[in-house]
């Protein structure tokens, strides 16, 4: 459409918008504060991913032991990076498709410190064993109630600046933007009902027990990953992959049809965590069921914003942006073909426990979440500064060393998880178990180095891109010292 | 027809019911998204809102202008 | 209707989107607290005391979940590695449940009774001096911190309003005498709890220091009950087939 996708990093001239037009200032504290946490979490990942591999590094510290610390990574990346840059990009894309500014900069404002807030407390409380003791749901009762109050905030910043569009149309990035807000405060209240032990205690304990407190467990669980981690960054994916490529959607109507089954079929599959166990057999064939069907729409999305390129795949060539977000959604693909492939009972059986599941949700979290991000953020920092990118060749870099990473961490958890699987339930010749417990964790020893390996090198294009981006707002500032206000602002949060 | 309601009714007949249901759904939108050309140049002509904000910086009344456009008053 | 009454209109958005997102928790979470094939009817299961709960609260501080699942499958290498496959029941009074997701260790569902007091505090203490191949880390504060009791009455109330049935007074009491009988119920009773459990960590020495209460106490008593509450013994072979 414009002369903008051409090149990664140019921008145009015309993004020097007057601050008054677009609240890019809310934008920008966010997208600091995701790559900050994307740094702190997935170091966190690679210390946690060294402990398995060399348990001297717990140290006897209690703070820092793997099972305290596991929480730290899994937040720090999940809600940290993965949160801060989804509020990021839904507040610059709701305000460029809906050519209106951002509703309630206040509120907004409150939304970045409410969020990061909860973030920080989170952090020190877990490695001061404050927990609810809820995979992903880690928060205290607290910090629950604050980030309730900041999600519903959320909401209603991005619903009034949807009503104030100028645009008669909410474009489909949108609706994807708007099933997570609602999904994720649907989930947030109900898995976390519980009872505080007192007021003045963080200790709380859940109102379901047993069965049914693991079904809303991982009711939530699975939806963190649908919703949080998928609808959100296909939002993220309906604007960026256009945006960057210069051309349309592939198809429009193939997003009604995708986004419509996935947010209905994605609510169906949480029990497929708990084929096998106690959860009575009805619902986990329903979750598989369903999961087998929930191919289907995610392919839709995958092949929508491939085919976006479709006729263009030169720039694949010459844009390394354009090279994150297509091999996001590559990995998408397949992480959406390994994921209803595990659901189903019969592999379940095998996977369910080992890790195998672990690199499963690496290949999407690494795959998908993490790549289309960087992709959107070296596309979004530059135009957010009106500036150039600092360094188109580290972006390569970057590039390389997290695919790099991504195969050494999927590769390594496939021979982990399905040979400590086959090792379990291996018989010798006379019908005892052929190997103990221990003999696996031994044979676990050395993917567990290769996956550490790759964490490190997925951690070490992370840095880079820190200080690509850190270097790009540098000259930026440098370039332009007569910085407005917002810009000011936006720098001391930095 | 109260045969047909007796058998709607029964929870015992709820996966078929239900799939029915979500199946006709499904294949309705499928229909209504494909069924008529006109309607499906009309779709494909939003995917080019995003690339429609191009930079182009408002017009000085853009502020007031925008609440004119905005969905309440619509 | 036209599809682009949707995309014009946030607020039908918005409601068609809850609606369309609610179906699938409603349909497999609602039937849970209404079925009653859902959870088995067993003897033996009752409410942790409150010793046990203390231990249970510092096996979820200590982020024990993220390596130990507590759910046995119903596969021959599972039932030969750790005893019979977990029924619903067993965790009916587990807020929140630590079935788990992952197994770098094994399986605690029936780890209860399977290695001795001393054995679990060495273990706990250095996992190492005892399975020189393990990854786990030590814990060896445990030992050493004295177990914060103060507040075991109001988690006991907590819990209650959860619906364990610990009992407040006479009457909740004589019921619990009346479904755990009379030496349990003692134990399941709130105003008793500070000097139940005083009592328990001094009489079985958990952590085979008499000289304090600590948190190693607590733990291992949690431990060495997991699995334990139904002998299986007494059912037969097929008993559960119909839950599953």
């Amino acid at each position: 459409m414009s002369e903008t996708a051409a090149t990664a990093g140019s921008v145009p001239a015309s993004t020097a918008v007057p601050a008054e037009q677009y609240n890019y200032d809310i934008v920008r504290k966010f997208s600091i504060a995701a790559v900050i946490w994307g740094v702190l979490g997935m170091a966190a990942g690679v210390w946690i991913a060294s402990q398995l591999a060399w348990p001297f590094l717990n140290f006897d510290i209690a703070q820092i032991t793997f099972g305290r610390f596991r929480p730290v990574h899994t937040t720090l990346v999940i809600f940290g990076f993965g949160g801060n840059a989804l509020f990021a990009t839904s507040y610059y894309i709701v305000q460029r498709t809906c050519q209106a500014r951002l509703y309630g900069d206040r509120l907004a404002l409150f939304t970045f410190y409410g969020w990061n807030l909860a973030l920080v407390l989170g952090v020190i409380s877990y490695t001061s064993g404050i927990t609810q003791g809820r995979e992903y749901a880690e928060f205290a009762w607290p910090l629950d109630i604050l980030i309730a109050v900041t999600w519903v905030v959320y909401f209603w910043v991005f619903l009034m600046t949807l009503m104030r569009r100028s645009q008669p149309h909410i474009y489909v990035a949108n609706w994807f933007f708007m099933a997570f807000i609602l999904a994720t405060a649907l989930l947030h209240i109900f898995n976390n009902l519980q009872v505080p032990v007192s007021l003045t205690s963080a200790s709380s304990y859940s109102l379901f027990s047993g069965v049914q407190d693991a079904m809303t467990q991982w009711w939530y669980g699975h939806n963190a990953v649908g919703f949080f981690l998928t609808a959100a960054f296909l939002g993220m994916m309906y604007y960026f992959v256009p945006k960057q490529a210069g051309r349309p959607i592939y198809s429009y109507k193939l997003s009604i049809i995708h986004f419509w089954a996935l947010v209905f079929l994605y609510m169906w599959v949480g029990a497929h965590h708990l084929h096998w166990t106690a959860l009575p057999d009805w619902v986990s064939t329903l979750a598989a069921t369903f999961s087998i069907l929930l191919l289907l729409p995610s392919w839709g999305g995958m092949i929508n914003g491939i085919m976006t390129l479709s006729g263009a795949w030169h720039k694949l060539r010459t844009d390394p942006i354009m090279l994150f977000l297509i091999t996001a959604l590559s990995f998408y693909g397949m992480s959406t073909f390994e994921g209803p492939m595990m659901s189903l009972k019969s592999v379940n059986a095998l996977s369910h426990y080992t890790d195998w599941t672990v690199g499963h949700v690496h290949s999407g979290a690494l795959g998908w979440v993490a790549m289309i991000t960087f992709g959107s953020l070296y596309h979004l920092i530059p135009r957010l500064w009106n500036t150039k990118i600092f360094s188109l060749r580290l972006i390569y870099i970057h590039f390389f060393l997290a695919t790099i990473g991504i195969v050494l961490y999927i590769v390594s958890m496939w021979v982990a998880g399905i040979g400590q699987g086959l090792m379990l339930r291996a018989f010798d010749q006379y019908g005892n178990l052929a190997y103990t417990f221990t003999e696996s964790v031994v044979f676990l020893h050395k993917p567990y180095v290769v996956r550490a390996i790759g964490g490190g090198f997925f951690l070490l294009g992370m840095l880079l891109m820190a200080f690509n981006i850190a270097m790009t707002i540098l000259t930026a500032r440098r370039a332009a010292p007569v910085a407005d206000e917002s810009r000011a602002t936006a720098a001391s949060a930095s | 027809m109260a045969e047909f309601w007796s058998w709607i009714t029964d929870l015992g007949n709820s996966k078929i019911v239900a799939l029915l249901l979500f199946m006709g759904t499904f294949i309705a939108i499928v229909i209504y998204l494909f069924s008529s050309s006109r309607r499906s140049t009309r779709f494909e002509s939003y995917r080019y809102i995003p690339l429609d904000d191009e930079d182009s910086p408002m017009d000085p009344n853009a502020a007031s202008g925008d609440r004119n456009k905005g969905e309440k008053q619509s | 209707m036209k599809h682009e009454s949707v995309e014009t209109n946030a607020g039908l958005l918005v409601i068609l989107t809850l609606a369309v997102i609610s179906i699938g928790g409603l349909v497999e979470i609602v039937p849970l607290f209404y079925i009653d094939d859902t959870i088995e009817e067993v003897e033996g299961v009752r409410p942790y005391t409150p010793l046990e709960q203390r231990g249970r609260d510092i096996y979820l501080r200590e982020g024990c979940y993220t390596c130990h699942s507590q759910m046995v499958r119903p596969f021959r290498d599972e039932m030969l590695r750790y005893g019979h496959y977990s029924l619903a029941a067993e965790s009916q009074f587990d807020h929140p449940f630590q079935w788990g997701s992952k197994r770098t260790g094994p399986d605690l569902a029936r780890v209860g009774g399977k290695y001795s007091n001393e054995w679990q505090v060495q273990h706990l203490i250095k996992p190492t001096s005892l399975v020189p191949e393990s990854i786990m880390p030590g814990y060896p504060w445990l030992a050493s911190t004295p177990l914060d009791f103060s507040d075991v009455e109001d988690r006991m109330i907590a819990l209650k309003r959860v619906g364990v049935p610990y009992s407040i007074n006479q009457q909740e009491l004589e019921a619990n005498v009346e479904r755990f009988g009379e030496e349990t119920a003692a134990m399941l009773d709130i105003n008793q709890a500070e000097d139940n459990l005083i009592a328990q960590a001094q009489q079985e020495n958990f952590d085979g220091d008499p000289s304090f209460i600590s948190e190693m106490d607590a733990i291992v008593a949690y431990l060495q009950v997991l699995g334990t509450m139904v002998d299986f013994n007494e059912y037969s072979e097929g008993e559960f087939a119909d839950f599953r």
